[in-house]
């Protein structure tokens, strides 16, 4: 029963990360319908860029915050100077600009940071709690906390806010939102930036437990992707339930089966889910169907 | 304008001449190797071509296709002892097989699919290259691979392996060539311009669509089957994810809609790796600059092909055609 307890614990502290990735694709997909490659490497700046202001003499939430608020930036630039000059929108240029986007930014993160892992301490310090028998780390409180804040920010920005209002316009149909006044490609550049943002914030809330290194954004990427296609891309709801239960997935079969297998789980999702059901768990009538 | 066409039609020939006659000018033999490995990645990379310039789709796992067919062919004549022609055909085989199980889910959704699916697919078979040590040798990977051989033919020179090389290069743009400028290429074709209209016309977009993929992995596990025989051992770390990313800029930069301009950046970005040796008196510091930072050369060598020449070197050629054309008819 704790063995259960405890696989699941760690099932659900993955998959808030796989959640908040998955939402990040979901973001930009819903703006551009293109998927963003670069999507992994901004989990991976988070993670980075977090460890490094830290090491520069930062506090711990102020290098966090720092890292977050750089990643959104970079997102937000990127944009600007690569998805933007692409005139006619056409999503496979967006893909294949992101996937050049990825790379350089993994290289540009070798360069400037080398590499090396690097370790993080945790948020908090102190010992496990003990919750029947099964053991719940300080850092794993930590990130369902920060997801369920981000989720929350990130659900009153999209359904309360004018702002909000304009990207869901521009995600439902692009023209119409323009022809009542909505600058569609500042809601672009900011689904990028939020999107970095996510990523940057899983990144950084991970970190003191699994250390980071330059190349671990193309991994979490696919992870974050079979999240979000388990939800139904496109559907934020869908994407923090398919982070989840991913998550749980792994841990299940990590735990029972063999944990050599855990990062084969992501990948025969992924396939399974586009064979037997493309519109994801929660996916209506499946609109992207043939 | 006679002579520019004469020209385009002559072009192909001259270049294959070339190509044939280069082994018997260049006798350096690590030259001749690179060459070689410039024919292995050409190869890859016609079959991405008519993916991506054609079918309109991306693929992010080609070297796990290369590693597949390197890795049945080192299995089957290293461990099982076949002939190198079975072990050749057999990496063929499983890449289809390999191609198929990717293609059929997610290519029969609209959108883009395919370039997640088959990431995921190339992280899968890099872990499996790793761990599978009872059929690929593990972390040391397969050693002693025999030279391909035809018959009692054991092609060992490094010339005779260069012509092997581009003998199939050419057999794989010949096929190609006819594919895409047929049927099946006229089909790709209207699919890249508009699914919906294809469709309209009595085109079967999936099936269009996953035919073009197995092919392309069909090509790249046979390259990856020469890759074996050229160099004597593979180990994982060489299909990994780079080096799909690697395909893929060449395919990218080498353009939409053409299979020259394709073969034209595989050539081209292969040599960019050796290019000391191409180029004796290069400095060392220059040429360990060169190689630290060539994945971020051709990550912004697509970023700037896909911005501001979306049709690659191929269109850049075609348009200059284009302006020809338009001056005779004034």
């Amino acid at each position: 029963m704790s063995e259960l307890l405890q696989f699941l614990i760690a099932g659900l502290k993955n998959g808030c990360i796989y959640a908040l990735v998955a939402l990040g694709f979901t973001v930009v997909f819903a703006a551009t319908r293109a998927i963003n490659f670069a999507q992994g490497e901004f989990f991976m700046l988070g993670g980075m860029l977090g460890v490094a202001f830290w090491q520069l003499g930062l506090p711990l939430p102020l290098a966090a915050v720092a890292a977050v608020a750089a990643t959104a930036a970079i997102g937000a630039l990127f944009e600007l100077l690569a998805v933007r000059p692409i005139k006619d929108g056409d999503p496979l240029r967006i893909i294949i600009v992101t996937i050049g986007g990825a790379v350089l930014l993994r290289q540009l993160t070798l360069h400037f940071l080398g590499p090396d892992e690097r370790p993080l301490d945790a948020f908090s310090a102190g010992a496990s709690f003990k919750v029947w028998g099964a053991a719940i780390e300080r850092q794993t409180v930590w990130i369902w906390a920060v997801t369920v804040v981000s989720v929350a920010v990130l659900a009153i920005l999209y359904r309360r806010t004018a702002f909000g209002k304009a990207m869901r316009a521009t995600a439902i149909r692009r023209d119409a939102a323009r022809l009542v006044g909505v600058n569609v490609s500042l809601m672009v550049t900011a689904s990028f930036a939020i999107a970095a943002g996510l990523g940057a914030v899983a990144g950084i809330t991970v970190t003191p437990l699994t250390q980071t290194v330059f190349s671990v954004g193309a991994g979490m990427g696919v992870k974050g992707f079979a999240a979000a296609v388990l939800g139904g891309l496109g559907d934020p709801v869908g994407a923090v339930c398919g982070g989840l239960l991913l998550g749980l997935l792994e841990a299940l079969v990590a735990g029972y089966i063999d944990p050599v297998y855990k990062d084969a789980v992501a990948m025969v999702v992924l396939l399974l889910v586009l064979f037997v059901r493309p519109q994801g768990i929660l996916g209506g009538s499946g609109r992207e169907k043939l | 304008m006679t002579s520019s066409r004469t020209w385009r039609y002559a072009a192909p020939f001259v270049i294959a001449v070339i190509v044939a006659i280069l082994p018997l000018v260049v006798t350096d033999r690590f030259l001749l190797k690179v060459f070689t490995f410039a024919g292995v990645n050409a190869l890859v990379v016609v079959g991405l071509s008519l993916l991506f310039g054609y079918a309109g789709q991306v693929s992010l796992g080609h070297a796990a296709f290369v590693g597949i067919g390197a890795y049945a062919a080192a299995y089957c004549t290293v461990q099982l002892h076949w002939p190198w022609i079975l072990g050749f055909v057999a990496a063929g085989a499983v890449s289809a097989l390999g191609g198929l199980v990717l293609a059929v889910p997610s290519l029969r959704l609209k959108g883009y699919y395919l370039a997640v699916a088959t990431l995921g697919f190339g992280e899968l078979m890099a872990l499996s290259f790793k761990e599978a040590e009872p059929v690929t040798g593990g972390v040391d990977g397969f050693t002693g691979i025999p030279y391909p051989a035809l018959g009692p033919f054991e092609l060992r020179t490094a010339s005779s392996l260069y012509w092997l090389v581009w003998g199939i290069v050419g057999v794989a743009l010949l096929i190609a060539w006819n594919t895409s400028s047929l049927r099946p290429g006229r089909a790709m074709r209207a699919l890249h311009g508009s699914e919906l209209g294809a469709q309209a016309s009595g085109v079967d977009v999936v099936g269009v669509k996953v035919r073009t993929f197995v092919m392309s992995a069909v090509i790249a596990g046979l390259a990856g089957a020469l890759y074996a025989g050229v160099v004597g051992f593979v180990s994982p770390s060489v299909f990994t994810l780079s080096a799909s990313v690697t395909f893929m800029a060449m395919a990218v930069i080498g353009g939409t809609g053409s299979l020259a301009g394709p073969l034209l950046a595989a050539v081209l970005l292969t040599l960019l790796q050796y290019f000391d040796a191409l180029i004796p008196g290069i400095p060392r510091s220059t040429s360990q600059a060169l190689q630290e930072y060539r994945e971020d050369i051709y990550a912004l060598a697509i970023i700037l092909v896909v911005i501001f020449a979306p049709r690659g070197l191929g269109g850049l050629w075609r348009r200059r055609d284009r302006g020809g054309g338009e001056e005779v008819r004034q």
